[in-house]
């Protein structure tokens, strides 16, 4: 992602957890960013039910109706985020791209136990950066796959493991994305 | 001297019946409605900090608040008394709920302490589970909330 809206919220050797953030309607919302293969724009998604990027396929939904968000307007700064793993992929809209952030595990906080609906499925927990607090999506219900007990697990990994600034190879971001991506302000750093 | 003590005993236990016989109650309110509740259930009061929206299904709990490094779940009292917030300064407060702190958005009006006597004080099941009964705090009676179990059993709001 060119690494402009790449942030490191953890401390070295600590355990932690990438996250793309985005802003759907006025909710900040982390995408555990392993699972993530592009950000594009919609005019480079075209319209179809589909939306074929570097020869794969990502079948379109509308992930802020499924969160509950609400209907969403088309600007400037709307991207459509290729989400997938070896199972199944997704492309939605979002309202604007914040950045990558490398979240601390210890700083993630579970959704509260007061929250016991169907939120529960859709968000792993949340954390906080200087102006915003993040909600994370839980991949599997993004990817509509059978939910996983622990599913934040299944994307943390330990700081020392990779060396500052090393961008993850994982991340297939188009070119376009690197330049399009919106830096996240100085003040947004957790 | 065993006298002396006897008798000091016997003041302590007297104010202590005394005590026995109030409860501390806080009175707040929430879009105009009036409430009290025990003070045991409240851990503080604080500038409300504004709130994130969270898509949720839970009612009346749709959002959180920061407090220090955590963010706290909030109950939206207002709309379970089909009521709208018209405040700008409005206030936080702070329940201890036995499912975890709690926030809760008050009206500007500070909080304010009486102490009632028990006797004022009319416990009884109605229809909402959140509401324990009323009591006679100055010259009001004012419904008491239950705020450590809020929204644990309501799903519907109070008529």
């Amino acid at each position: 992602m060119g690494l402009r809206g790449h942030k490191t919220a953890a401390a070295s050797g600590g355990q932690t957890v990438r996250c793309l953030v985005a802003l759907i309607g006025p909710t900040h919302v982390a995408f555990p960013a392993h699972w993530v293969r592009g950000i594009i724009t919609p005019a480079e998604a075209g319209s179809g039910g589909r939306v074929t990027w570097a020869n794969s396929s990502y079948e379109r939904t509308d992930l802020a109706g499924r969160l509950t968000i609400g209907a969403q307007m088309v600007t400037a700064e709307t991207r459509i985020i290729l989400y997938g793993n070896e199972l199944r992929s997704r492309s939605f809209m979002v309202n604007g791209v914040l950045g990558l952030i490398d979240v601390e595990r210890a700083q993630i906080q579970p959704l509260p136990s007061q929250f016991r609906g169907g939120e529960r499925d859709r968000l792993l927990g949340l954390f906080s950066g200087t102006a915003y607090v993040a909600l994370i999506a839980n991949p599997f219900w993004v990817l509509e796959l059978p939910p996983r007990k622990n599913a934040l697990d299944a994307f943390v990994f330990q700081a020392s493991e990779r060396r500052a600034g090393e961008f993850d190879s994982r991340l297939r971001l188009s070119s376009a994305t690197h330049e399009d991506a919106v830096p996240t302000p100085a003040g947004h750093e957790t | 001297m065993l006298r002396a003590q006897l008798r000091r005993q016997a003041q302590v236990g007297t104010k202590g019946t005394a005590e026995a016989r109030m409860q501390g109650l806080v009175v707040f309110s929430v879009a105009g409605q009036r409430l009290a509740a025990r003070t045991d259930e409240i851990g503080g009061v604080m500038p409300w900090p504004g709130a994130t929206v969270v898509p949720s299904d839970t009612p009346f709990v749709a959002s959180l608040v920061r407090q220090e490094k955590h963010c706290l779940p909030v109950f939206d009292l207002a709309a379970k008394f089909s009521r709208t917030m018209h405040e700008n300064e409005p206030l936080c407060l702070i329940v201890k709920h036995v499912d975890g702190p709690l926030a809760i958005c008050i009206d500007s009006q500070v909080p304010s302490l009486h102490m009632v006597a028990r006797s004022a004080m009319h416990y009884r099941v109605g229809n909402d589970p959140d509401i324990a009964g009323t009591c006679v705090a100055g010259d009001e009676e004012l419904p008491i909330i239950n705020l450590t179990t809020l929204g644990v059993s309501s799903i519907r709001p109070a008529r």
